[in-house]
């Protein structure tokens, strides 16, 4: 029962949000939105269907994608400091992409670009797999050495490609929403719908995971399987975000401490929830970073940043938040 | 009945078997013995699958567990590890979920009931004695459906009404499955089981 209000409440708290975002902008609607539901001409129309729509949307799907991403991540490493962008997915994402918008063997948006971003997710956290010592907090510390060795090769390619405009994607690397389009949106939505099923595909064997490897070795469960599927979900929701926005700060480690205060760590519960989170904080942080100083547009990165943090510190100190340690 | 056929295993340079053989019958209570650093939760976790012999081979009901996939092992055996790990706030209903309902044996209410469990089932496991913790992690184990039941240090954080109230479970399921478990204080409860093995 609480948890049903808990679910009707932040779905409430995101469509209206939502339509705040279709609301709120530079350009002043001078129709209701509801009027606009059966228009398609005029500067009101355009404004809402070409460019509101799509940044709302993708706020949705993409905040969504990430909150979920988080859980997994946190669930396959069994550890509440995982991130997708610690284990090199991210740094991945942003290396597949820089690398086919340089080389011209893509455009910025297109399906080339967001498969090339999760092909390289995949090989990031797979190479991770393969350096890393199998031993305590081995996994993380070679996820964010490796991360830190992809991040600076995409800012290399970066400094020495000559191809103009390639610049722009400095800021595209602290992730904004102002890129989205229609057409973008289309492209990495289905990489995203693949990610949200093999993650609640997944989600009963995480709970069993919880328990220990061996633990669940001994109730049916393939340790190895179940990370490399773990992975490849989280690979599709990253890569396919960061390909069409750029990397969104700490979303994915802020959503699932969140959810698992509001409705506790059983992971398919936790999933659908983060869904909801993640595109409602997405949706306010997009908001914020687009009206705070209007006619400027702040950088995602920093707002989720900004919000986030502070955040996670005040969740950290409420009692029930936190993962009990065995001592 | 799981055969181990002439197992060695080794950590390193300390050979724990060496042309280790023994049965596990089925219908039949098991208890297997011996002090700490005996090799009793490595031969478990041999028999698991979790680890591999160095040489030899562990057969159950005629299945080399070398050939078997990790599910196909859960369904001839279920294993009750020394230790699980509790650090989510999971409750012991969401706990015991994990075993889905068309793998749970049928005799799992009864399980539930004789360990006092029912009245557990909305508490979080972290909050939770050690006793409590352990009768959840044995009854997980004791829930699936399989043909043995290997149980490693049940009793260890057990009062006297609950180690009486598991060893006679104990009894029960090994009329119709085979049971191991492994204690090494084994004197107090030997009379219990119908097999003995000790490692020395």
């Amino acid at each position: 029962m609480k948890k049903l209000l808990l679910y009707l409440l932040f779905s409430t708290i995101g469509l209206v949000l939502f339509a705040f975002s279709l609301r709120t902008g530079i350009v002043q609607l001078h129709s209701s939105l509801w009027s606009l539901l059966t228009q398609h001409t005029g500067v009101d129309a355009t404004t809402v269907w070409q460019i509101r729509l799509p940044r709302a949307l993708g706020a949705v799907v993409i905040g969504g994608g990430l909150g979920i991403a988080g859980v997994m991540a946190q669930g396959i490493f069994r550890n509440p400091l995982a991130e997708p962008t610690l284990i090199g997915l991210s740094s991945g994402a942003t290396l597949g992409t820089i690398t086919v918008i340089s080389s011209g063997a893509a455009t910025y948006g297109s399906r080339t670009n967001a498969a090339s971003a999760v092909l390289f997710a995949i090989l990031a956290a797979v190479l991770v797999q393969l350096l890393a010592p199998n031993k305590g907090y081995g996994f993380l510390l070679t996820g964010i050495a490796l991360s830190a060795i992809l991040t600076a090769m995409a800012g290399l390619i970066i400094s020495i490609s000559s191809k103009p405009g390639i610049q722009s994607l400095a800021f595209w690397n602290f992730g904004s929403l102002s890129l989205l389009t229609n057409h973008t949106l289309q492209v990495i939505a289905p990489f995203i719908e693949v990610g949200v099923i093999i993650s609640f595909f997944v989600a009963r064997r995480l709970d069993a995971y919880s328990l220990g490897e061996t633990s669940s070795h001994y109730l049916g469960i393939n340790p190895k399987r179940l990370r490399l599927l773990a992975i490849i979900a989280m690979a599709f929701l990253v890569g396919a975000s960061v390909s069409a926005v750029g990397s969104i700060a700490f979303l994915g480690l802020l959503v699932p401490h969140i959810v698992r205060l509001l409705v506790g760590p059983a992971h398919r519960r936790m999933l659908t929830f983060s869904a909801i989170i993640g595109a409602t904080l997405l949706l306010l942080a997009d908001l914020l970073a687009r009206t705070i100083f209007q006619p400027h547009e702040i950088p995602l990165g920093l707002i989720t940043s900004l919000i986030g943090a502070p955040l996670l510190i005040l969740l950290l100190r409420t009692k029930q938040s936190q993962w009990v340690a065995n001592d | 009945m799981i055969e181990i056929k002439k197992i060695s295993f080794a950590y390193g340079d300390n050979h724990i078997f060496e042309d280790f053989s023994a049965v596990v019958s089925n219908k039949c209570a098991t208890l297997l013995g011996g002090p700490n650093g005996s090799g009793k939760s490595t031969l478990l976790q041999l028999i698991g699958g979790v680890r591999a012999p160095d040489s030899g081979s562990i057969v159950i009901n005629g299945h080399a567990i070398s050939n078997l996939k990790t599910k196909e092992q859960a369904q001839l055996r279920s294993i009750s590890p020394q230790r699980r790990i509790f650090e989510l706030a999971f409750t012991v209903k969401e706990i015991f979920a994990v075993v889905k309902p068309k793998q749970r044996a049928s005799h799992s209410g009864e399980i539930f009931e004789a360990l006092d469990l029912y009245e557990l089932f909305e508490a979080k496991v972290t909050e939770l004695s050690l006793g409590q913790q352990q009768r959840v992690s044995v009854a997980l184990a004791l829930i699936q459906r399989a043909e043995y039941y290997l149980l490693d240090e049940p009793l260890s954080a057990q009062d006297a009404i609950y180690t009486q109230k598991l060893l006679g479970l104990i009894s029960i399921l090994s009329k119709t499955t085979g049971i191991l478990v492994i204690s090494h204080s084994t004197g107090h409860i030997a009379q219990y089981f119908d097999e003995n093995i000790y490692l020395s």
